[in-house]
């Protein structure tokens, strides 16, 4: 391959290449790489790990694990809401879907996490609009702004796992291991 | 051959797949460590430059290596995970200079498909987990306690299933991981993860970025104070951050390799597809990315991996060319290019086809390879043994003797070359026009033979006939002094050094005399009970011209003995066994240690390791070298001694790594050697052989040779012809700037000496050259290379079109003589009954050679067999054709000659995806295959029924763990006809991480014995990280997991002789063999390769 004749850039380069890290090695001027022979390593000494360093997979199903850590939690938190806007997409794929909407645009933006957008979405809107979007759902329009938008927030949540459980059972039924709506992957336990 | 083989390694893989640098064996010490596929090798970073360390055979194809510092620990410790799942943690341990296994497991899954884009291993930067990618929609976790111990791994449901890589952020107070992933839009994506080790699951991180450049395929993540990520795509790289995004275009690229230059992450360098190294510079102020610049610096070999080593050093591993050492020059050189290449390691990776030829005639086979890909293609020679570069030669016969004198004691250099025959004795001296020529020294007898000459103290000659021993002068070369021997007893044997001289007269008498100046002293006499059938006294202590100890060899009790000198004392006495009698002995050091060599007169070597104190022989141990009498005589190159056994099968003995090692020199028979250091000739040999004397210099000491043509293309395919005298390959160039449509595919004549090319024909556009051979064809002398092609269209996704084109070499060009269309890519061609054989697409198909009216030839198509998916490769034996087909496995098809039809005989019905076969027998086939595994199936003629005589059997089942592209008969070694391993059949392959292997059959016997060994040696030579050798063995793919069987590891079992002492007798008590035998079986086997 033929380099670029050295052009305006080339100071550049030589600006960039100043001052490269040195430890002191490779400072003489005789530059020999292969001053003596490399010795084959043959390790008759014993070589299995110390106690309980013999590291073993965790043979529990993800989602089994992932129910019976909740449990053990007292499923406290995730009602709280503050914890559940830090959720993964996975289990809230509706509010993913609904605030991909407004992303489409505006993609390339640097973004925050989704449900961020999603709750700084929730905050750009107007009470009125919040309570003609409770109402669609069902849900009480009474309180105030902010508890509206944690009310939808969960109900989302809510959904979200549903239809992850929906996709569990299908699957396991199904032997298959990916699920096209949502993209979830689960194996049969 | 035989369903037993023996698999070992002639030449190690050299494709360099990863490479770190850190501080791995001390605090202090600053090492690069490489991987190559199935080995590391830990290099030390000194103010000289690389100092190799140690070479670690690994239990597994090496998929992540990474150093990481643990908390509270002062050095590295190193991460290795394997292709097939395993994983272990390595801690060197400086005292005991040993590789300490800190952890290790199988992360493997029950369930899960396998990454499409390899394994990914990762280490938080805070030491807080490892993570590992290896199944599509799971990321593995294992965590760290807060004392560094690795606990219960546990996986992770991951929602991206195609990620292309995963990488930890710095500075976060998570462990956080960005993934780059590709939608099923085939859109790109950014995601961040943190990692919830208590909840054992991600939390959203703390930012994303979606759509990214189509190609964007890399991520290096930035250390603090900048943090964040840079995405590496083909048009464009990003830096992204919470709080940052900076994006420059760059000239359409692949990065294959990036290398972080500064501790802070400011300067990358990266390397692309085509070898372009360029610096990658991130502009911040205040720890605020401000910008992003990239320069070209220059082109490298393409690179698969970049560390930069220290001051402006750095280091290119690369698949597909030569691995660099490459210094980064602040101002550019004419050419603009900052990069100087100052080293360059030797890579033949990727074999993708080679032939066995013999071209100096010698009867010793030579490798010549397809290696490297795009601009790095390149052919490689690999040779066995050491070769003589001959300088000059004059016909001389009879030679009995040959020794080099200085003119004075301080000259650097020999003059005289003193050449002793049967009856006189000749003197040959350099003369002013550089020319040897004959001439005289006064003082020496020239009527009769000369028994010894050698240089001695004062500016003295000492020369030894039958009679007398004359002291010369060697300025004014007048006899000084005179000893005779007594009346009635002549001089048999005779040995001296610059102050000694030791002779044996016929009765047992042993004479030692001192050299003075000017006088010779008889200082001690010793009447042995039987006669001295050789003598030495070469100076192996502090004292380069004296010795205190004399080796001899003993007529009768066929015994050698160490005596004390001036004494004359016997200090040992060994008893040789057998009733074969020494015919040379020697005392040498080689890398500190002293050895007394014996050699006997039916060509075996016994070597012991002598004290020099008390002169005690240990360590006994026997080679064969030949069939002849050896002469043993030291030597020096480049400032080490080696030493030369002349005999029927010459051998170079030399020490590597404190072992002796023997290797072949590329000449038939040689009966005496000298060193002869002239001006004219430095550091030459004088070598007497078939009545000629050749002065020639040596090859660098080491087993194989490699000599490199560079291509600048890529060649895919070669055969040699032994007619014309020339190589043909199938090659492709590549144009980079060309767009899509860039490659040519030519077929291409190289002469088989200067390999220049030497005629070339253009394939057609899409047209690619799949397979060539040379052959001829019933009722026709002349000799043809025919090549197979494939019309390799885009829009087709098999090829419906391709040419059988038939040439012959005519005042060394390639002349097109005829051509032939097929409906299909012409996988493989085969002489065969004295027809062409191919193998198009699913078909078999076999043409005749048929004379037209018009005088002219062509292929006219005879029989041919369907049912296969891709005859990829195809090998003949009589009517036999044996198929490797793309997904079917083996399959044996017969050709009827009657009925002019081929039809199926056998196959194996496992769906093995086929990379080689290869005949072995009439009745054993063997076959590679893309999970790195070798197996053999046997044709089942005796089955009593049609199904089992229609099954191929397997027998054999071994994971090489290299991808072989190519099985070929011959051998790298001279391989003499009786010696033991001459009766041995062996099979050369070559691999794509630049393998070069032998597989050879053995008899049942000898199988037996090994393979008991091998099972012993399990027992003491250990897997690095605690693998285990039977695991790694095991033939694995998909389906199945099987223990290896029929097939042994010579690498393991070679590794024996690398073993101190009391590992070889725990060993030798396990197999009630003596060590001795043991090491003399398993040297045998040394020299198959």
């Amino acid at each position: 391959m033929v380099m670029d004749a050295p052009n305006p850039s080339s100071s550049a380069a030589s600006s960039f290449l100043a001052n490269l890290p040195s430890r002191g090695h490779f400072s003489s001027t005789v530059v020999s790489s292969n001053p003596g022979g490399m010795r084959a390593y043959i390790c008759d000494h014993d070589t299995s790990p110390p106690e309980g360093q013999h590291i073993k997979t965790n043979q529990q199903n993800i989602l089994i694990r992932s129910l019976t850590l909740k449990k053990q939690r007292g499923d406290s938190s995730s009602k709280d809401g503050s914890d559940g806007s830090r959720k993964r997409n996975a289990e809230k794929v509706l509010e993913r879907s609904s605030a991909k909407k407004t992303n489409n645009q505006i993609n390339s933006r640097q973004e925050g996490s989704n449900s961020q957008t999603a709750t700084r979405d929730l905050h750009n809107l107007t009470v009125e609009r919040l309570r003609a979007l409770l109402k669609a759902k069902g849900l009480s329009t009474k309180g105030k702004k902010a508890s509206f938008q944690s009310s939808y927030s969960f109900n989302i949540h809510a959904f979200g796992r549903y239809r992850s459980l929906i996709c569990l059972i299908v699957f396991c039924l199904l032997h298959t291991s990916q699920c096209s709506g949502c993209q979830l992957v689960y194996y049969c336990p | 051959m035989s369903i037993w083989n023996y698999v070992v390694t002639a030449h190690k893989p050299t494709n360099v797949t990863h490479s770190c640098v850190g501080n791995f064996t001390s605090p202090q010490d600053l090492n690069l460590i490489i991987a190559k596929c199935t080995r590391i090798e830990i290099h030390l970073l000194s103010p000289q430059g690389l100092q190799p360390m140690l070479d670690v055979p690994i239990y597994g194809r090496i998929a992540t290596l990474e150093l990481f510092r643990p908390h509270g620990e002062a050095q590295d410790y190193l991460f290795i995970a394997t292709e097939r799942y395993k994983f272990c943690v390595l801690q060197w341990d400086s005292e005991t200079a040993e590789l300490v296994t800190r952890a290790m497991g199988d992360v493997s899954d029950r369930i899960g498909r396998p990454t499409d884009n390899g394994q990914i291993g990762i280490i938080d930067p805070d030491c807080r987990l490892i993570g590992l990618h290896l199944y599509d929609g799971l990321f593995k976790v294992i965590p760290f306690d807060n004392k560094g111990q690795l606990k219960e791994a546990f996986n992770i449901r991951l929602e991206e299933l195609q990620v292309l890589d995963i990488k930890f952020l710095y500075g976060c107070s998570k462990p956080t991981i960005v993934v780059l992933y590709q939608d099923n839009k085939d859109a790109r994506h950014v995601k961040t993860y943190e990692v919830a080790l208590k909840d054992k699951d991600f939390v959203e991180g703390p930012w994303s970025q979606n759509n990214l450049d189509n190609g964007a395929d890399l991520l290096i993540p930035v250390p603090p104070p900048l943090c964040g990520v840079l995405i590496i795509g083909e048009e464009t790289i990003v830096y992204c951050s919470a709080n940052a995004f900076k994006a420059i275009p760059i000239r359409p690229s692949i990065t294959k390799a990036y290398g972080r230059v500064d501790p802070d992450g400011s300067r990358y360098l990266l390397g692309d597809h085509t070898g372009l190294l360029s610096l990658l510079v991130i502009t911040h102020e205040k720890e605020k990315v401000t910008g992003l610049k990239i320069e070209p610096l220059g082109e490298t070999s393409i690179a698969s991996t970049i560390s930069y080593l220290d001051n402006a050093f750095v280091y290119i591993g690369s698949s597909y060319g030569d691995s660099q050492l490459i210094k980064l020059n602040l101002q550019p050189d004419a050419k603009g290019s900052y990069v100087e290449v100052l080293e360059r390691y030797v890579n033949l990776g990727p074999i993708v086809d080679f032939c066995v030829v013999d071209l100096e005639r010698q009867g010793q086979g030579q490798v010549v390879t397809c290696s490297g890909a795009y601009k790095d293609g390149s052919l490689r020679v690999v040779r066995n043994g050491i070769g003589i570069n001959e300088q000059a030669s004059v016909e001389l016969q009879g030679i009995k003797g040959m020794w080099s004198l200085r003119s004075s004691t301080d000259d650097p250099f020999d003059t005289f070359l003193v050449v002793s025959f049967i009856s006189e004795t000749r003197i040959l001296a350099m003369n002013l026009e550089d020319e040897l020529e004959e001439t005289e020294i006064e003082g020496f007898c020239s009527q009769v033979q000369t028994l010894f000459c050698h240089d001695a103290v004062h500016n003295q000659l000492v020369q030894v006939t039958s009679n007398s021993v004359r002291l010369v002068s060697s300025t004014t070369r007048e006899l000084r002094n005179e000893w005779f021997a007594p009346s009635g007893y002549s001089v048999n044997v005779a040995t001296a050094n610059a102050t000694q001289v030791l002779l044996a007269t016929g009765g047992g008498h042993l004479v030692y005399l001192e050299i003075g100046d000017g006088i010779l002293h008889e200082v001690k006499h010793a009447q042995l009970e039987y006669e001295i059938s050789c003598l030495d006294i070469n100076p192996i202590g502090e004292n380069p011209n004296h010795s205190h100890l004399a080796a001899v060899g003993m007529w009768t009790d066929i015994s050698v003995r160490v005596f004390s000198l001036p004494d004359l004392n016997l200090v040992t006495k060994e008893h040789l066994g057998g009733e074969i009698i020494p015919r040379s002995v020697l005392l040498c050091a080689f890398e500190g240690i002293s050895y007394l060599l014996c050699a006997l007169g039916d060509g075996h070597l016994l070597n012991f390791m002598l004290n020099t104190n008390t002169g005690e022989l240990t360590d006994r141990k026997k080679v064969s070298l030949g069939t002849q009498p050896i002469t043993l005589r030291t030597f020096s190159s480049k400032n080490t001694t080696h030493v030369f056994a002349a005999s029927d099968r010459p051998t170079v003995i030399y020490s590597s790594n404190k072992k002796l090692l023997y290797s072949n020199v590329n000449l038939k028979e040689v009966s005496h050697m000298c060193p002869f250091n002239s001006a004219a000739f430095p550091d030459s040999l004088a070598i007497a052989k078939e009545g000629e004397l050749t002065i020639g210099t040596i090859d660098d000491i080491q087993k194989l040779h490699i000599r490199s043509i560079p291509l600048g293309e890529h060649a895919r395919r070669i055969c040699h012809q032994e007619q014309s005298r020339t190589f043909a390959i199938c090659s492709l160039k590549y144009n980079p700037t060309g767009g899509e449509d860039s490659e040519m595919h030519f077929v291409r004549l190289l002469d088989d000496q200067t390999f220049e090319f030497i005629s070339t024909y253009s394939l057609d556009t899409y047209e690619y050259g799949c397979f060539i051979i040379s052959c001829s064809f019933s009722d026709d002398n002349n000799v043809y290379y025919c090549v197979g092609t494939a019309y390799v269209l885009p829009e087709e996704n098999e090829p419906t079109k391709g040419r059988i084109l038939v040439f012959t070499v005519e005042d060394g060009k390639l002349q097109l003589i005829a051509e032939k269309e097929t409906k299909g890519a012409v996988y493989c061609l085969n002489a065969f009954n004295g027809k062409l054989l191919a193998a198009i697409n699913q078909k078999i198909q076999l043409y005749k050679w048929v004379l037209r009216d018009d005088g002219t030839h062509e292929l006219q198509s005879e029989c041919g067999h369907h049912g296969h998916i891709l005859a990829l490769y195809v090998q003949t034996r009589g009517d036999f054709i044996v198929v490797g087909d793309l997904m079917k496995s083996i399959s044996l098809l017969i050709y009827k000659h009657e009925e002019g039809a081929i039809e199926e005989r056998a196959r194996d019905y496992n769906a093995n995806w086929m990379s080689a076969v290869e005949i072995l027998d009439d009745d054993i086939y063997l076959g590679a295959e893309n999970n790195f595994n070798l197996f053999t199936v046997r044709k089942n003629s005796e089955g009593a029924t049609d199904e089992e005589r229609g099954r191929l059997e397997v027998v054999g089942e071994y994971h090489l763990g290299e991808f072989i592209n190519r099985f070929r008969h011959g051998s790298l070694v001279m391989r003499l006809p009786d010696s033991d391993v001459g009766q041995i059949p062996t099979v050369i392959f070559g691999t794509i991480n630049g393998v070069i292997g032998v597989i050879a059959s053995l008899p049942h016997e000898q199988y037996v014995f090994l393979e008991k060994l091998q099972s012993n040696l399990r027992k003491v030579i250990k897997g690095v990280g605690g693998l285990s050798h039977e695991q790694w063995r095991s033939f694995n793919n998909e389906k199945k997991t099987v223990e290896a069987r029929n097939f042994l590891d010579g690498d393991l079992i070679e590794s024996f002789l690398d073993l101190n002492r009391s590992r070889m007798d725990e060993i030798s008590k396990a197999m009630d063999v003596s060590v001795e035998e043991l090491c003399k079986r398993v040297e045998e086997l040394t020299r198959l390769h």
